[in-house]
C-alpha cells in the first residue's frame, strides 16, 4: 500500500459534482498513476472550521488523519482547494504533524505536464480560469491551474479583470451557501457577468465554485473543472 | 426555521439585494473606487513601504495603546483642552450631555464613533437641533436612513433619489444635477456653521506626544465644523492614538488613496488647543478666532475587549478606510445590511465588540472567509480568520445556524455534510 497515491475526492466531489471526481479518476488512470481512493473516506474539517466548530473539527481532522496515517498513505491528491488548504497548512494545528504531504490536483498534474501534452488534442475555445480563494489567496497556488489550460493547443486563456490575488469569490465559500444560498448565488451572478466578453467556458479547479456557478443556470457560458477540462483535450487513440 | 437572530437578518439582506436602485448606487462607486484607487497606488509607489511602516506603527500602539491614551489626554490638558476617557457608550453618552446641554445648534461632521452611542438621537431628545455636515450623512439623515459605508454613507443613493430629498427639503424643486445638488447642501448649512452653539469631529490620528487630533476630509466641512462655534468637542476611539506627530503623519498618508483614491485630501487639520492669541502684551489668551473650548472625549466601549484576545487585537490595526469593503464580494450585493454599526468582514468584528455580539451573528456566517480583504488592506489584517474566531465564541453563546448544526451533525455521524 505504502507508495501509493492517495485521491481523496472530497465530500462534494464524491457526492454533489460527481463529474470531478469521475473525470480525475479517469485522468489519473489514463496518465497510469497508481492511485486509491478510500470506501469510507470521512471528512477533512474545512467545513467545520469555516463555520467556527473547531471543536468538532479537530475531532474529524484527528479521525481522517489517523485512517489516512494507517493505510500508510504518504502522499494524498485532492479535488478541493478546501480539503487541501486544511489537510497542508491547518492539520499541523489542529492534530499534530502527519507523515503524508498533501498537494491539490492541479499542483499533482502540473509535474505530469510533459506526459499530459503529448496526448492533448487541440480544442478551439476560449476560457477563462477562476482563481479558487482557497487554492489562490489562502494557499498561493496561481500558476498551475494556469499551465495547464495551456497544454491544450488552440485554447485561447483570458483572465477575470480581477484575478489571481485580486480574484473575486464565488460566493460559496465559509458555509454562506448552506445558511444564505440566495447570497452565494446573488454574489455568483456578479461573477459571471463580469467574465470577460465571448468566453466559451470558465474553468475553475473548485468543486464549491462549480457547483455554486452551475446553481445560476441560465448563464450561456459552460462552468467545469480543470480535470474534466483536459479529459475532454484527450486524444483518443 | 430560522431562529430570530437569523430571521430578522435574513429579511434585511433581502430587502437590500433586491434593492436595484441601492444596486446600482453601490456598483457605480465600486467601479470608481476601484480605477481611482488603483491610480494612487500607481502614482505613489512609495506608498508600498509607507504602509508597511504603518503596519509597525500600529502594532507598537495598540501594544501601550492605554499609556499612549494617558499621555495624549494629559498633553491636551496641558494646553486647555479637556480629555475624557469614556468606558461605553453609555459613559460618552453622560459626558455628552453635560458638555452640550439643551436647546443648542449642533454641527456635526462625520464620525463613526459617535455612531457608536447613537449621539444624534441623544442630543435631539435632550432638544438640541443637530445637523450632519458631511454632504453623504447629511442626504442620510434626511432620508433617516442607515448609512452604508464608512466613507461614503450614502453611496447606495442615486442622485435622482437625492434630488428628491433636497426639493423637499428647500421647497422647491431641484434637478438631478450632481453639482446643483451639492450647492444647495453648501447653501443650506453654511449658516448653520456660522451660528451653531456646538461642533462635533470625530478624529483619524491623534499624536499622544502633543496631544494633536488630526482630522482629514475633502468636503471643507469639518473645518467649518472644528473652528466656526465656540465649542468644539471631537470623539474617537482609544485606538486612534499613536506615540508621534511623525507616526500620525505616516497613517495620514496611507489614508486618502486608500479609502477613496485619491492622492491626498483636500484638508487635513491639524488641532492641539481651543484657539488662542499672545499678541497683547505678550499675554496668553485662549479663544481668539475659533473655538474656546476644546474637549476630547476618548472612547473605550469594547476596544480593551478586544485588545485582551490575541486574534482580535489586530482589527484594532483598522484605520477605518473601508477599502475592503469595495472589494468585498458580499459587501457588493448585501451593502449596508451587511455588519450593524460597521460594516463589512472587518465591520462583523467591530459591531460585535461596540454593538454587541448578537448583532453580529449573522453577517459571520454571510462572510465566504474569501480573504479579499486581507488582500486589499493596507495594514494586513486577517479579517477571514477573526471571523471565524468570533464565530467559535457566539457558538459558545447559541449563536450557531440550524443549518450548519445540521452539517455538524451529518458529518460527524456520515461522514459527509449532506445528510440522509
Amino acid at each position: 500500500m505504502s507508495g501509493k497515491i492517495l485521491y481523496w475526492r472530497g465530500c462534494m466531489s464524491r457526492l454533489r459534482t460527481k463529474s470531478i471526481a469521475d473525470a480525475t479518476e479517469e485522468l489519473l488512470r489514463r496518465l497510469g498513476i497508481e492511485y486509491e481512493t478510500l470506501d469510507d473516506e470521512g471528512c477533512c474539517g474545512s467545513v467545520l472550521l469555516r463555520t467556527g466548530q473547531v471543536e468538532d473539527a479537530k475531532t474529524v481532522a484527528k479521525r481522517t488523519a489517523d485512517h489516512i496515517k494507517s493505510k500508510g498513505y504518504r502522499e494524498v491528491v485532492t479535488s478541493c482547494p478546501g480539503c487541501f488548504r486544511t489537510m497542508s497548512s491547518e492539520y499541523h494545528v489542529l492534530v499534530g504533524d502527519v507523515p503524508f504531504r498533501v498537494r491539490h490536483i492541479s499542483q499533482f498534474l502540473f509535474d505530469h505536464s510533459k506526459e499530459l501534452k503529448q496526448h492533448l488534442k487541440p480544442i478551439k475555445v476560449k476560457v477563462v480560469y477562476h482563481d479558487p480563494c482557497h487554492l489562490g489567496r489562502h494557499m498561493g497556488v496561481y500558476k498551475e491551474p494556469r499551465e495547464l489550460v495551456k497544454l491544450v493547443p488552440g485554447v485561447e486563456l483570458v483572465e477575470f479583470k480581477y484575478n489571481r490575488g485580486k480574484s473575486i469569490c464565488c460566493g460559496s465559500g465559509g458555509g454562506v451557501h448552506s445558511v444564505f444560498p440566495e447570497i452565494a448565488l446573488e454574489v455568483a451572478k456578479t461573477v459571471l457577468n463580469d467574465r470577460p466578453e465571448g468566453v466559451d467556458i470558465i474553468i475553475t479547479s473548485c468543486p464549491f465554485c462549480n457547483y455554486n456557478f452551475k446553481e445560476v443556470g441560465g448563464s450561456k457560458v459552460e462552468v467545469i473543472d480543470l480535470p474534466e477540462f483536459l479529459l475532454r483535450a484527450w486524444r483518443e487513440s | 426555521m430560522d431562529p430570530a437572530w437569523l430571521k430578522s437578518k435574513r429579511k434585511e439582506f433581502k430587502s437590500w439585494m433586491t434593492d436595484e436602485d441601492r444596486r446600482m448606487g453601490l456598483d457605480r462607486a465600486i467601479t470608481a473606487y476601484r480605477a481611482a484607487r488603483e491610480y494612487a497606488l500607481a502614482t505613489l509607489p512609495e506608498l508600498e513601504q509607507i504602509r508597511k511602516e504603518v503596519r509597525k506603527i500600529k502594532e507598537r500602539s495598540i501594544e501601550s495603546m492605554q499609556d499612549l491614551v494617558k499621555g495624549a489626554m494629559e498633553n491636551i490638558e496641558l494646553v486647555h483642552g479637556h480629555a475624557y476617557l469614556a468606558k461605553d457608550a453609555k459613559g460618552a453618552r453622560r459626558i455628552f450631555s453635560k458638555l452640550v446641554g439643551e436647546d443648542k445648534l449642533v454641527v456635526k461632521s462625520k464620525s463613526l464613533v459617535s455612531d457608536e452611542i447613537l449621539l444624534n438621537e441623544l442630543l435631539e431628545e435632550q432638544g438640541n437641533r443637530v445637523y450632519e455636515t458631511d454632504l453623504g450623512e447629511f442626504i442620510i439623515q434626511l432620508r433617516k436612513e442607515k448609512p452604508t459605508h464608512l466613507l461614503n454613507p450614502a453611496v447606495h443613493v442615486p442622485k435622482e433619489e437625492v434630488a428628491k430629498t433636497f426639493s423637499k427639503l428647500v421647497g422647491r424643486r431641484v434637478g438631478a444635477d450632481i453639482p446643483t445638488l451639492v450647492g444647495v447642501a453648501r447653501e443650506f448649512l453654511r449658516d448653520k456653521f456660522c451660528t451653531a452653539d456646538v461642533g462635533i469631529t470625530g478624529a483619524n490620528v491623534v499624536a499622544a506626544n502633543t496631544g494633536t487630533l488630526f482630522v482629514i476630509e475633502n468636503e471643507g466641512n469639518a473645518r467649518f465644523v472644528s473652528n466656526a462655534p465656540p465649542v468644539h468637542i471631537c470623539v474617537t476611539g482609544i485606538d486612534k492614538v499613536v506615540p508621534t506627530l511623525s507616526d500620525a503623519f505616516k497613517v495620514v498618508q496611507v489614508l486618502p488613496p486608500y479609502a477613496t483614491g485619491i492622492l491626498m485630501s483636500a484638508y487635513v487639520s491639524m488641532i492641539t488647543s481651543p484657539s488662542r492669541t499672545a499678541d497683547i502684551e505678550k499675554t496668553l489668551v485662549y479663544g481668539a478666532h475659533g473655538p474656546k473650548e476644546l474637549h476630547v472625549i476618548f472612547m473605550d466601549n469594547g476596544r480593551t475587549e478586544m485588545f485582551k484576545d490575541p486574534v482580535f487585537r489586530e482589527a484594532l490595526y483598522c484605520l477605518r478606510c473601508g477599502g475592503c469593503m469595495y472589494e468585498c464580494p458580499v459587501y457588493r450585493v448585501l451593502g449596508g445590511s451587511f455588519g450593524h454599526n460597521y460594516f463589512g468582514g472587518i465591520g462583523i468584528i467591530w459591531s460585535a465588540f461596540t454593538a454587541g455580539e448578537e448583532n453580529a451573528a449573522a453577517a459571520a456566517d454571510a462572510c465566504t472567509k474569501c480573504a479579499k480583504c486581507k488582500e486589499t488592506c493596507p495594514v494586513d489584517i486577517d479579517v477571514p480568520k477573526m471571523v471565524e474566531h468570533l464565530k467559535q465564541r457566539l457558538i459558545r453563546k447559541g449563536y450557531l445556524a440550524p443549518k450548519h448544526e445540521e452539517i455538524k451533525k451529518s458529518i460527524l455521524k456520515k461522514g459527509h455534510p449532506f445528510g440522509q
